[in-house]
């Protein structure tokens, strides 16, 4: 493995049982180089998803200090989802302690010191509200030319979930999603339009529970928690949005991915965190997004199964 | 025969051209009156061009009535003259129809129409909704006597006069939201149908055949749309759009549509025009009363074209 040109990568999130489970991929992928694990508030508010995180850490054994980041959106009031994920933002199963201290440095901080520091180009891969990294590029534009790509999970160019013109993470800062777009830097966004195909259903998180190691049996847990809501809903199976973020990256293979032109509504009675895109290129914009749209789903479980298997004789 | 009481609201226009010398040809239909707006072309240019299209089609009888002139809040953003040209009808000059020009305004007349109408109206709106949003302003009772309105106009997804809106919702989205609004039931017929029923190149080919003075008209007609399509890349052929919500007034398994809610957007600064709907998403809205088409048989409509091209 040694020989392999690690990706250096900035792991920010919500966690959320589809943070979690996007990061359980992330640390499976030997292609990355996990450089700092950063909290910003969505999915529960900012202790709650910090606590998570830290606890994540501790089950991947992943030695990296979390930092905190933004309690609240840029600009609106903060939304948060715990019909998805519960009271504590991650209910189900039993997860270890915190092995590490909090990080004293904040989220923003912490982005920028990997940035400053590293030699390779690093990605970060934003899987909650894009406030961290709107901040990090409104505050540090020296440091743009550090960033490899903005992979995110956010929006829907057809539809939305959380209102009937938005998704729920672009919904919570709309401002910090235009800021991103607009940065000039490669973003790639995995929006409804794939997380909604990205299912997977109740017999192939069986596939993961009966890898019978400690993480596989967590992230089956997640996923049955998950799915209680996700299922009220009239899924037939759970919609795995996160993860895609990952998986995107290290298997663009599977994955239908065009460019466009997309916008973010700020404003708008019913449309407000509506991510536009331009299909016909009517604006005569060019594309500054990576649009993932599509993917090939047994494909995408079996990666999922697989990375899950890496946990054999692990110890929480 | 049992007839559907039809009013037809238009804003003619190449593809209205097509939709209402269909219409005139289909025996079920009863057609009460048609109101014209301004949208694709000025309201001058579309009262004439409704005027000698019905004239041409032989059905002077049928009333036409001058509506709006600009949209309910503001003025004309824009017409669709890049498309229909400046005269709506891409330069072909009709007959002048001799029928006696109406002087009673849309709103009230349809108000009448319906009102005097023995079984609940049909409305179907092939144009900008101003003038319905000004028939229901006027006369709030109205809404009683409409069974329901047919439009062309918006899009599930996408859209063809900013990235994420319709011409015809774009044009007054303030009077598209009053109708999704106003409780009657709203059959929409948006881009993600009507782009998929096309007239083909053939379909004009065959049509040219025909030899009889309609056929001949749209067959010149086309050619200014056609010409601009050729410097598009997203699209290459003439769409039915407005003959869709008029056919389902009569043909309705040809279209397959589903219950869901829809609204204008009016504030948006980038979706201004753009028809939200919970159809795909986890939200809904407490009032769902539109029916959203996402398809329709195709190979029939442009059958049921030709065919009524063909007989005049």
């Amino acid at each position: 493995m040694s020989d392999i040109k690690k990706r250096p990568v900035i792991l920010d999130g919500d966690p959320g049982h589809d943070d979690a489970i996007a990061w359980v991929l992330a640390a499976t992928c030997p292609e990355f180089d996990i450089k700092a694990i950063t909290t910003v508030a969505g999915n529960q508010t900012l202790e709650k998803v910090t606590y998570n995180a830290r606890r994540i850490a501790a089950l991947l054994h992943l030695d990296i200090e979390v930092a905190k980041g933004r309690n609240r959106p840029l600009c609106g009031d903060l939304i948060i989802a715990p019909n998805f994920h519960g009271e504590t933002g991650l209910d189900g199963p039993k997860l270890p302690e915190p092995h590490l201290p909090l990080s004293s440095l904040s989220a923003i901080e912490m982005m920028a010191k990997v940035l400053r520091e590293s030699e390779e180009k690093v990605t970060i891969i934003s899987t909650g509200a894009q406030t961290n990294t709107a901040a990090l590029l409104i505050a540090h534009p020296e440091l743009h030319e550090k960033i490899e790509m903005i992979s995110t999970m956010g929006g829907g160019l057809r539809n939305g979930n959380w209102t009937a013109g938005a998704e729920f993470n672009i919904l919570v800062d709309p401002e910090a999603a235009h800021i991103v777009a607009h940065s000039g830097l490669p973003v790639q966004m995995c929006g409804l339009d794939v997380t909604e195909k990205a299912l997977v259903y109740p017999e192939e998180w069986d596939r993961i529970r009966a890898l019978h190691n400690p993480v596989a049996e967590v992230v089956a847990g997640w996923f049955d928690f998950f799915f209680i809501h996700v299922s009220s809903l009239g899924w037939a199976g759970a919609t795995t949005h996160d993860p895609c973020a990952v998986m995107s990256l290290v298997h663009p293979e599977i994955f239908d991915i065009r460019d466009y032109y997309v916008d973010i509504e700020l404003n708008g009675k019913y449309t407000r965190g509506a991510t536009v895109a331009d299909f016909d290129n009517i604006s005569g914009n060019k594309p500054n997004m990576r649009c993932v749209v599509g993917l090939n789903r047994e494909k995408f479980v079996d990666y999922l199964v697989e990375a899950c298997s890496r946990f054999e004789g692990w110890e929480i | 025969m049992n007839k559907k009481a039809i009013w037809i609201d238009c804003d003619t226009g190449v593809d209205d051209a097509f939709a209402l010398f269909t219409a005139l040809k289909i025996e079920e239909l009863d057609i009460l009156g048609i109101s014209v707006t301004d949208g694709n072309t000025s309201l001058d240019n579309g009262f004439r061009n409704t005027r000698n299209v019905v004239s041409l089609a032989g059905k002077e009888d049928i009333r036409i009535y001058k509506g709006a002139n600009k949209p309910l809040i503001g003025k004309s953003a824009m017409d669709a003259s890049e498309f229909h040209g400046e005269d709506g009808l891409g330069g072909v000059i009709l007959p002048e129809s001799k029928a006696e020009v109406e002087r009673k305004l849309a709103w009230d007349a349809l108000y009448e129409a319906v009102k005097n109408s023995k079984e609940k109206v049909t409305v179907c709106a092939i144009a900008p909704l101003t003038n319905i949003a000004t028939a229901i302003a006027k006369h709030p009772d109205i809404v009683d006597y409409i069974e329901e309105i047919n439009m062309m106009g918006g899009a599930a997804a996408g859209g063809n006069t900013t990235c994420c809106a319709e011409f015809n919702v774009y044009h007054d989205p303030e009077a598209a939201e009053n109708i999704f609004k106003s409780g009657i039931p709203v059959n929409m017929f948006g881009l993600d149908v009507t782009m998929k029923v096309n007239f083909s190149r053939a379909d004009i080919k065959e049509m040219e055949t025909y030899g009889n003075p309609v056929a001949e008209a749209l067959k010149e007609m086309v050619k200014y749309p056609l010409a601009y399509l050729d410097t598009v890349s997203y699209q290459n052929d003439i769409c039915l759009h407005d003959t869709l919500p008029i056919l389902y007034a009569v043909k309705p398994e040809l279209f397959k549509g589903e219950k869901c809610a829809v609204y204008a957007e009016t504030q948006g600064s980038i979706t201004r025009g753009k028809t939200v709907t919970d159809l795909w998403t986890d939200f809904k809205f407490e009032d769902r009363h539109c029916r959203l088409f996402l398809d329709a048989d195709r190979e029939e409509i442009v059958k049921i074209t030709k065919e009524a091209i063909k007989n005049y």
